[in-house]
Order: C-alpha cells, then structure tokens, then sequence
C-alpha cells in the first residue's frame, strides 16, 4: 500500500481536521461522532438535510456539507456505516421545530443506524423523516443491500433538498423533492480498478489489467459483469443506454448529465466520456440543460466512473441552478 | 410466581457479558465462514463497555437500566448488530418502563417486543437465516412458558429452541445480511446470530444450575 496517511486508524479523522481547517468558520466538527455540521444551523424556521455514511465516498457526504446543501453529515469508518449514536447526535446537532430530513443510500447497514436513530430523536420530540436513495441500475441486490443501491444521483437529492430546504419549503414539501429526484434519476457505473481503504492496507478485490466491472458498486460490490475492457466510446455506449432505457428518457426531455469520477481517474479522460454521453443524449432527444462532470461520489482510488442522468422539471432546474456552496472548492 | 429483581437481571447480563467477550474470535470466525466475519468483534467490544459500566447504570427501573444498555450498544457495537442488540434492548426497555421487577409475564411480553422491533429494523423475517430464525420461536416458547411460573423449565425450553435452530437453519441460503451476498457458499455453515443466542442461553443454564445437554455442534465445544 502507497498512501498518505498516518496511522490508518486515524485515516478518517485526520482527513476530517483538514476538511474543516480549510473552511474556517463555516464548519464546525465535532470528533466525537465524527460529525461535521454548518455552523449556521439549525436555524430557525428552516428545515435541516443530513446524511452519514461510511467513509471513502469523498466529497460525499461530509464535503457536501454547506449552504444550499447538506446541514450536517456523519462518517463511519470506511466502507462501514456510522455507529447508531453518531446519527443520532448528527440529528440532534441541527434540530429545528421545522423538522429534520434524512437522506440515508440504500445499504443495509447505514439504514438500520439510520432508522433506530430516527426513533431516539422522535423519542425525543424531534421532528424527523427519513427518505431512501436507490439510483443504480446495474442490479437489483447487492452486497450490502436489498434492492438497488444509492451512488452518485445522491448528489442531486441533496442539492435540490439543500434548496429546498434553504429556501423555507417545510418538512413534507423537502421530503416531496427527495421523492421527485429519486423517481427521476438513475445511474450506472463501470470500474477500471479495484481501490484500498487505508485500514485494511489491501485491495477490496482483485481485476486484470485488461478487464472493467460493469455496474460496479462505490465499495467495490460486483455489477452486472466482468469483461475485457473497451475504447471509451463503447463503454459510454454502454452506461448511457442502461440508465436512458431504465426510467426511461424520452425524447423532450430536460435533463442533467453527469460523468462522475470515482476517485482514480484523470478529469480529461471524464470529459472524454462526457463528449460521448453529451451526444447520445442529443441524438435520443434529450435537452442537456445542466452538465456536471467530476467527482461527486468516489470509491477511494477505484479508476472509473458512473454516467446520471436526472429528468427535469421547472422546480428541479430552479433547485439545480440555486446557490451553494461545499467544503471543496477550486477557486 | 418468579418475579425477576433488577440485581437478577443485571448479573444474567453480566454473565451473557461474559459469554460475547470469552467466544469473541469463535463468533468471528463463523462470521467468516460467509460474512465478513466482524460480528464476534463487533458484539465483544460493546459488551465489554456494557459489562465494565453495569454496576454503575441507571437501576431506577429494569426499563432504565435496559435503555441505558441499548445506548451502549449503539454507541460501542460496531456493523449492523449495532442497531440490531441496540433495537432488542430498546424495545424490551420500553415494554418494562418503570418496573422495578419482572414477572417471567412480563419477561416475555418484553421478548416479544424486541423481536418485533429487531424485525421492523433488519426487515428480516422467519426462515431468513439471521438470529430471528432463533428470537421468534424463543418468543413464542416464553409467552407458553411463561404461565407456568417456572424459571427454569422456561430458560430450559428455550435454550432448547435455540439449540435446535442451529442444525435446522444450517442448510438454508441466507436472505440479509452480508451473508445473503454469498448465496449457496452460505448453506452448510452456521449462522453466528443464532449460535450467539444459543451460546448466552446455554451458558445461562449451566449459571443459574439448570441441567440441558445440546445438541449442536457448536454448543459442544
């Protein structure tokens, strides 16, 4: 293993200082629980948006604390789900009376924290309801899940519920955004390479030089299928037409696109395939009206990357084009 | 009528305390036979915590003490036995709330309770190869147990229950957990949930001097 770090134990901890170092002000972190929250929340009136998970998804889901975007996140070690405790005080951190809504990815693990601590903060008298994200086509179950998994189309059930929420809507009308978003999102993902989270100092599994996972999963869970890689227009191909054929987009449709990095692949080699997506999607009818290409959910250094597309609406676009602002900034 | 004082149940925690911490790597390595292998680890570390912190627990009420216990399960039991011990303990805390003892009535009502509540959580049901495959029968052989008054013939029986919900789940294809992502490789092997049941049940007879003999492998080690 060639990685920086310390002491591995310390990998998440560490890398959550830096992240809040690097904002002063507008963050605060609480060690204890792993838990990095806004500052400027709770305010009053105004609904909170958390999420937790485990680590290795940078910048979700503790980057993606802001405005216009998450209130407050918790981070479980890597891979793994954050303890029952550290969700619930993630809740508590930002209550308000106008409510709480938690935006748990669909895995068996962080739902089981996740529900259980919604009902010590209800025990409590907090207001709180949690809404599942399921993006990913490639298969129905997988490890760590019933059903299909949640990735990188979490992006934008945070970023229209932050606006949301932002903006005043109340408890049900955020949650009523989650709903739209994940009704009209769907993603697919391919990997390259396997990755190493820093405690286990090995590889989550073992891939050819030669061959790509189909529908790989952001901890390295089996997707669709093993097969000799291809040229990236192919690969592309492939992405775009099992997330276009699964909702489906139809032609006049408004949508967002996204390239997603996952942690291990240079941004030229995103935009190549974002040239290929960008133009499947013009020749199915489809109106690219936001494009998003980066890395929004990783899977440590796995090279690879998931194609989103996300169904529009007047409410959505307004939600997608609000401001915000993240731990992660180039400028 | 048996009526259980909160210094009686604190110490069968103790000693099931004793049991999670002494079969730590045991329960992990049947973990590994399929899972991936943390939940001797994951459940030993929270019990250390719980058997280091009883004397000093909240003894207002068996429901307090065991609210206090579900806390530290949530807080210490690491994977997904976290919400799962946590929910257990939760539930039969709130089902003896301000009861300063139990009748073996009650006791079941709170058994009851908990595996209702382990079910909502995990969604897992009967047949599903996870420790409900043991919880639910051992509810249902306490709430007919219970009646009768009879500590020991119920701890008998159910001990029994989950001795013999090992063998008859050691063929099954798991259907949640991590296990249920190995399909067929997890038929033939135990499920460490069920013989962590078994295992505190059986060790509570042999504390308490109630005389069973089992049948599992894994409980004749």
């Amino acid at each position: 293993m060639k990685k920086f770090v310390n002491e591995p134990a310390n990998f998440v901890p560490e890398f959550m200082k830096g992240v809040l170092l690097a904002n002063p002000g507008l963050l605060e972190f609480i060690p204890e629980f792993q838990l990095i929250k806004r500052t400027d929340r709770p305010a009053e009136n105004k609904v909170s948006v958390v999420q937790g998970s485990g680590s290795g998804h940078e910048p979700a889901h503790i980057m993606t604390v802001g405005p216009g975007m998450l209130s407050a996140a918790c981070q479980g070690p890597v891979f793994a789900a954050p303890p029952v405790d550290a969700c619930y005080e993630t809740i508590k951190s930002v209550a308000t009376d106008a409510g709480v809504l938690v935006l748990v990815n669909n895995y068996q693990g962080d739902r089981m924290a996740w529900d259980m601590a919604c009902e010590m903060a209800e025990a409590e008298g907090i207001k709180v309801k949690q809404f599942i994200i399921n993006d990913d086509v490639s298969v129905e179950d997988s490890l760590y899940t019933v059903g299909r998994r949640g990735v990188a189309g979490n992006f934008f059930v945070i970023k229209a519920c932050g606006a949301a929420a932002e903006a005043g809507a109340d408890l049900d009308t955020v949650l009523a955004v989650a709903e739209k978003v994940n009704a009209n999102v769907r993603t697919m993902g391919v990997a390259l390479t396997s990755c190493i989270p820093p405690a286990k100092g090995t590889a989550i599994f073992e891939i050819g030089d030669d061959e790509m996972e189909v529908g790989i999963g952001i901890h390295g869970e089996p997707g669709r299928r093993r097969d000799k890689i291809k040229n990236a227009d192919a690969i592309t191909d492939e992405l775009f037409d099992a997330v276009a054929q699964d909702l489906p987009y139809k032609s006049g449709d408004r949508v967002a696109l996204m390239i997603n990095g996952l942690g291990g692949t240079p941004i030229s080699e995103l935009y190549v395939l974002y040239a290929r997506a960008h133009e499947r999607a013009e020749q199915a009818g489809l109106t690219v009206v936001r494009n998003y290409v980066g890395e929004y959910c990783t899977s440590l250094e796995m090279a690879g990357a998931s194609l989103t597309l996300l169904k529009l609406d007047g409410q959505l676009e307004e939600y997608l084009d609000a401001p915000a602002e993240v731990a992660v900034r180039i400028f | 009528m048996t009526e259980l004082t909160i210094e009686q149940i604190e110490k069968a925690i103790d000693v099931a305390s004793d049991t999670v911490i002494r079969n730590e790597i045991y329960f992990s390595d049947l973990d590994g036979l399929a899972g991936d292998g943390d939940f001797g680890t994951s459940l030993a570390t929270g019990f250390k915590v719980i058997k280091a912190d009883l004397p000093t627990l909240d003894k207002s009420a068996v429901g307090a003490m065991l609210l206090k216990i579900s806390m530290l399960c949530s807080k210490h039991v690491g994977g997904s036995s976290g919400p799962i011990w946590g929910t257990g303990f939760m539930r039969a805390g709130m089902a003896s709330k301000d009861k300063t003892s139990v009748s073996l009535e009650d006791l079941a009502a709170m058994v009851n309770s908990a595996v209702e509540g382990i079910m909502a959580r995990g969604g897992a049901k009967l047949g599903d190869k996870t420790l409900l495959d043991a919880l639910i029968p051992i509810a249902e052989k306490m709430k007919e147990m219970a009646p009768t008054g009879d500590a020991a013939a119920t701890l008998k029986a159910v001990t029994e229950v989950a001795d013999k919900a090992i063998d008859e789940t050691r063929n099954l294809v798991a259907h949640r957990g991590r296990a249920s992502q190995v399909g067929e490789r997890s038929a033939n092997t135990p499920d460490p949930g069920i013989v962590g049941v078994a295992t505190i049940l059986y060790d509570w007879c042999k504390h308490y001097g109630v005389d069973y003999t089992p049948t599992a492998a894994e409980l004749n080690r």
